[in-house]
């Protein structure tokens, strides 16, 4: 366990490094850089010359590489070109929407997908069933931005329940302002995901319920629900929560299409306004820490996974 | 069979849709008000209210110094900070007294003396005086300034303070332009000393209003000064929501989260035009410039460029974004300088192929256009389906905005571009030796240049109306439109300010009903 | 397997929307009822079946059934293109991070970690601002990102394959590692590739209809639906039809590309055709 433990940790380090790089590299592809977004249409080359100057931007890109990976080892996320505000800091304020955007989302998508995707397995062979499963093919087939409209204007241009754009200025002091400005762009992002997640679900569970175990489950005299929620839902679980792991990555795009729609100050729009700027240290800041959490999770799972399970720790 | 139910839900899912969003017919422009009502008296005036205004795009950083961007001049100017003269965009343009409450020009028009308001105080609370703007003009002026205006005062020699309420500038040659440029960005006056990269997220003007928060991809606060030495804003706050996307500002001034919208879709104000909201339209200085570059051919050919101008009817242009004012040159109607040159090259396919034949193209031509991707996609459609009649075969290239900078502006390696030229009198591009449009006319760099030093106002218009219609004349370009704007204002809002909203957005008179 | 598909009614209809995105796509290569991109403001705003006009005409006069039929083809495009982009990115890395030598295997393995947690919508946003915005880009961004989702997979089901006996027996034998891949690794994973492959054209066009919005999507030279869709949702709420037909094409499309993908995971796995 130990030796897995230093060698899984040696390949998150190096997968890190490699992200660094990468994220590093691909930006310094980008034509156009921050000092024409300084400068503007009416600076003249010496003095765009004398903002890169300023800014460090004429250090050959090894050197600029450098500094800033010390910096992140340091914890150190830089600050931005423009404005000079602190990466870590601004990226800490906007994960205060898209965090609990993205949660929100998944918990949405999994009130649905869930019992609707079990509900569908269960009957399977019914009208009920097939018109679940029907309704998953439409919701997977409705693009986000369409539903983001269509709920703003039902609920909030006609009905005036919630509010149709943004978020409270003071963020999350009004804890219950905060919320409602979030229950729609939740839902937008999480009846698409659900849609996706309930056939998973329904075939997770169409596949259990026809496995070994839950056969002799059943033959014991328990009914197929009661054997299901006994012994067959953490069968289920496990391909289920990888699916949704797959899609935290995708849900980043899902997430700035939502933003945009209701204009809210999230990740999402920071990044794609940023690249827009060439803030280019903010962004690879931003993309860095991003890659750095999926990453982290992962190896979380990975590790939680070998403890769990005892079929994949070595033999002693 | 069962599993084909499940297309015609995809049909009654769009019919719902259908049913949720009701329909509404015309989609143009209803009635636009004439004219603002006017503010009523104070004491039916909510003086804590808070004004929530729709503003599209956000400064990327608050040093109006050293960073370029009208964004910041539309939240400080005139709001947080202040120059020696203004200019009030609802009243033609007109040069208005501000820190100076008096100047005077010498006769031989080369000194020009300030007399500066009493009780001007920074917002830290130290009093202004004469050597903040001589202090502030150094700045500019000083070789290798970061000013992003800074060329605008290469004519000044010299500025000096005999005393704490006066200020001096001396100047090497007539400068017809410097009272406008003065009363510009350039012009505005820091504290004496000022550290300017500290104004990235902070602020210290003079101006009615302080900075109170910037939360940064959302919102910027002004709160009024206490301390003003002139009258004071009638609400306490103002709160500019940055809002990029029309449709979510539109559902924002529907529901109340905004009581001021400004760069409504012209598209999109049928909302509006029922009762609780009034509809204003201004001008603005956002001249949609087709350019060619005219150092590679064809468009070396001044007939070939002419023949795209007659090929393209401005007024299918205006009709896809919405709104919008034919204008034949680079000269908005507000500036003195204004003349109606919207026949020379008029709308004429026949003509369009006659000049391409001329030019030795009787088969037409085929060309690309590059064109950032933030502006409409329909003005590459209409651009597309006009010149087709004139047997002109367009590409539209949609780039992103920082490509089109190094791509057309910087490296000029494009044959059409489109670009809204938003800055204010803008008519010194054609005259730049490098600039991307490759025009170069010897004779309009010398009617300019005689314009900047003109012995009166009278004489420098009428050279500069011989430059625009010479560079008309030319096709050293083809103006689409003038961007007209539309902001849609809640009942019970007064004051608020109409044209050329997106340079500078002056809040003092804004109010809000009890 | 063509009979299976063909025997279910998601098979027939995915088969059916497919092709008619074929037939649309190469009919309106040559013909269209009118210049899809052809601006005509005097006819704006016409309601369908009005002056020959099927689906009615936009804010600009142009007539939306030609527009659809020529965005067919983008659509088809940017779907195929960007499975077999997937494909090819998933496949390769996928036999990488299984039969490379060892620190090949494990650099790959990392890539992939790397490449999954790695925003898609970056790699697009890039790609467009290098090399202007175009089909091309979208479908470079929307394959690559993809693929690695499609590796990830394809590597877990190839590892399992790789254990089962009969691959044990074949290596035991002497099999090179070629003939292992052709004869026993490609044809055990096909059946989820194909199922993932149908699930990433689905997905490919809603991805497209996302970049267009955010202003990264294909250039307006090729006309798609991403692309309708975007320039008409601000007219949703005054005029719902013109967003409809669009997103009616799309919402079919992605119907078609999922129900042809079940289809075929239920033609290659004997189990589920029992389970019916």
């Amino acid at each position: 366990m130990t030796w897995y433990l230093v060698r899984r940790t040696g390949l998150l380090v190096l997968s890190l490094a490699a992200a660094g790089v990468l994220v590093f590299t691909l930006l310094r592809l980008l034509p156009g850089d921050v000092a024409a977004t300084i400068g503007g249409l009416r600076a003249e080359p010496e003095r765009l010359a004398a903002i890169r100057a300023d800014l460090g931007l004429d250090r050959p890109l090894v050197e600029q590489y450098a500094s800033w990976l010390a910096g992140v080892a340091r914890g150190d996320l830089g600050r931005s070109q423009l404005n000079g505000s602190s990466v870590g800091a601004e990226l800490g304020r906007k994960l205060q929407v898209t965090g609990p955007l993205a949660a929100g989302g998944v918990v949405v998508a999994l009130v649905v997908a869930v019992p609707l995707g079990t509900w569908a397995a269960l009957r399977s062979r019914t009208a009920v069933g097939t018109g679940i499963s029907a309704l998953a093919q439409v919701g997977v087939a409705v693009p986000t931005l369409w539903l983001g409209l269509v709920l703003v204007l039902v609920f909030s241009v006609r009905l005036g329940w919630l509010p149709a754009q943004g978020f409270p200025v003071d963020g999350w002091a009004d804890p219950g302002a905060a919320a409602r400005a979030l229950v729609l762009p939740c839902v937008a992002l999480g009846l698409t995901e659900g849609a996706v997640l309930l056939r998973f679900v329904r075939s997770a569970v169409v596949g259990v319920l026809h496995a070994d175990h839950l056969r002799t489950a059943r033959a014991t005299g328990l009914t197929r629900g009661r054997a299901l929620w006994r012994h067959g839902f953490r069968n289920a679980a496990l391909p289920v929560v990888s699916v949704l792991g797959l899609q935290l990555a995708a849900l980043l795009v899902g997430a700035v299409v939502v933003e945009r729609v209701f204009a809210l100050p999230g990740v999402g729009s920071m990044l794609v306004a940023d690249v827009g700027n060439r803030d280019l240290v903010k962004v690879q800041g931003e993309v860095f820490l991003l890659v750095a959490v999926v990453l982290v999770i992962g190896f979380l799972v990975d590790v939680a996974h070998r403890l769990i399970d005892p079929r994949l720790r070595e033999p002693r | 069979m069962r599993r084909l139910a499940r297309i015609p839900a995809a049909l009654i899912a769009a019919a719902l849709c259908t049913a949720a969003c009701g329909t509404g017919d015309a989609v143009d422009p209803g009635p636009v008000a004439s004219g603002q009502e006017a503010t009523p008296p104070d004491d039916r005036l909510d003086l804590d209210a808070t004004a929530n205004v729709r503003a599209v795009l956000e400064p990327t950083s608050l040093n109006l110094f050293g960073t370029a961007g009208a964004a910041l001049d539309q939240v400080l100017l005139d709001n947080v900070y202040e120059g020696l003269l203004s200019v009030d965009p609802d009243d033609g343009d007109r040069i208005v007294p501000r820190l100076a409450e008096s100047h005077t020009a010498s006769p031989d028009g080369l000194t020009y003396t300030f007399r500066l308001v009493s009780g001007a105080r920074f917002h830290d609370g130290t009093p202004l005086t004469a050597a903040d703007v001589v202090w502030s003009l150094e700045q500019q002026t000083a070789p290798g300034s970061k000013g992003v205006y800074a060329a605008d005062f290469d004519a000044i020699a010299s500025v000096t303070a005999p005393d704490p309420a006066t200020v001096v500038v001396s100047l090497r040659q007539r400068d017809t332009f410097l009272l406008w440029n003065l009363a510009q960005r350039g012009g505005v006056v820091y504290r004496r000393g000022t550290d300017f990269a500290s104004l990235d997220g902070a602020a210290n003007g003079t101006g009615p209003f302080t900075l109170a928060g910037w939360n940064r991809g959302a919102t910027i606060t002004l709160r009024r000064n206490p301390d003003y030495r002139g009258a004071r804003p009638k609400v306490a706050q103002v709160v500019f929501h940055y809002i990029p996307d029309p449709n979510a500002a539109d559902n924002a001034q529907r529901t109340g989260q905004t009581d001021v919208q400004t760069a409504a879709d012209p598209t999109l104000l049928r909302p509006f035009t029922g009762g609780g909201f009034t509809v204003l339209r201004g001008t603005t200085t956002d001249k949609y410039t087709l350019a060619f570059n005219a150092t590679r051919a064809p468009f070396d050919d001044p007939d070939v460029r002419r023949a795209i101008r007659r090929a393209i009817d401005k007024r299918d242009v205006v009709g896809a974004v919405g709104a919008g004012t034919l204008i034949g040159s680079a000269v908005p109607p507000q500036d003195p300088w204004y003349e109606d040159l919207t026949g020379i090259d008029a709308h004429d396919p026949g003509g369009a192929r006659e000049l391409l034949a001329r030019a030795g193209f009787p088969d037409g031509l085929a060309v690309t256009l590059t064109v950032p991707s933030i502006y409409p996609r329909s003005i590459g459609d209409v651009l597309v389906s006009n010149l087709k009649e004139a047997g002109i075969t367009l590409t539209v290239r949609q780039v992103e905005f920082q490509t089109w900078l190094s791509r057309v502006y910087r490296d000029k390696d494009f044959e059409l571009s489109l670009v809204d030229h938003a800055e204010p009198r803008d008519l010194v591009n054609f005259t730049k030796p490098g600039y991307y449009f490759g025009y170069a006319d010897e004779q309009v760099r010398e009617w300019f240049a005689g314009a900047r030093s003109a012995a009166s106002d009278a004489e420098r218009d009428g050279l500069l109306k011989k430059v625009a219609r010479r560079i008309t004349e030319d096709a050293a370009a083809d103006w689409l439109f003038l961007n007209q704007t539309h902001t849609v204002v809640r009942e019970g809002v007064y004051g608020v300010p109409v044209a050329q909203t997106s340079n500078r957005y002056d809040l003092s008179a804004l109010a809000v009903a009890r | 397997m063509t009979r299976v598909v063909l025997r279910r009614p998601g098979g027939v209809f995915g088969l059916a929307v497919l092709g008619l995105l074929v037939v649309g796509g190469v009919v309106s290569y040559w013909w269209t009822p009118f210049d899809p991109r052809a601006a005509d403001p005097a006819r704006a705003w016409l309601p369908p079946l009005r002056e020959g006009h099927l689906l009615g005409t936009d804010r600009i006069g142009r007539d939306q059934f030609s527009q659809l039929l020529a965005g067919a083809g983008g659509t088809l495009v940017a779907a195929v293109a960007s499975a077999a982009v997937a494909a090819v990115v998933g496949v390769a890395l996928a036999l990488a991070a299984v039969l490379a030598p060892r620190p090949l295997r494990a650099s790959a393995v990392g890539l992939i970690d790397v490449l999954v947690a790695f925003p898609t919508l970056l790699l697009a946003m890039v790609l467009s601002a290098v090399y202007g915005s175009s089909l091309a880009t979208v479908v470079a961004a929307i394959g690559i990102g993809f693929g690695v989702g499609v590796a990830r997979v394809t590597r877990a089901e190839l590892l399992s394959v790789l254990g089962s006996d009969y691959v044990l027996a074949a290596r035991a034998s002497g099999a090179r590692t070629g003939r292992i891949v052709r004869r026993h690794l490609l044809p055990n994973v096909a059946p989820t590739l194909v199922v993932q492959l149908s699930l990433v054209m689905a997905l490919a066009v809603l991805a497209e209809a996302a970049l267009t919005y955010l202003g990264y999507g294909a250039s307006p030279s090729s006309p798609s639906w991403g692309g309708m869709l975007h320039e008409q949702q601000a007219h949703l709420a005054a005029r719902p039809l013109l967003v409809i037909w669009p997103g009616v094409a799309v919402a079919v499309t992605v119907l078609g590309c999922n129900l042809l993908g079940d289809a075929l995971r239920d033609a290659g796995d004997p189990r589920a055709v029992a389970a019916r």
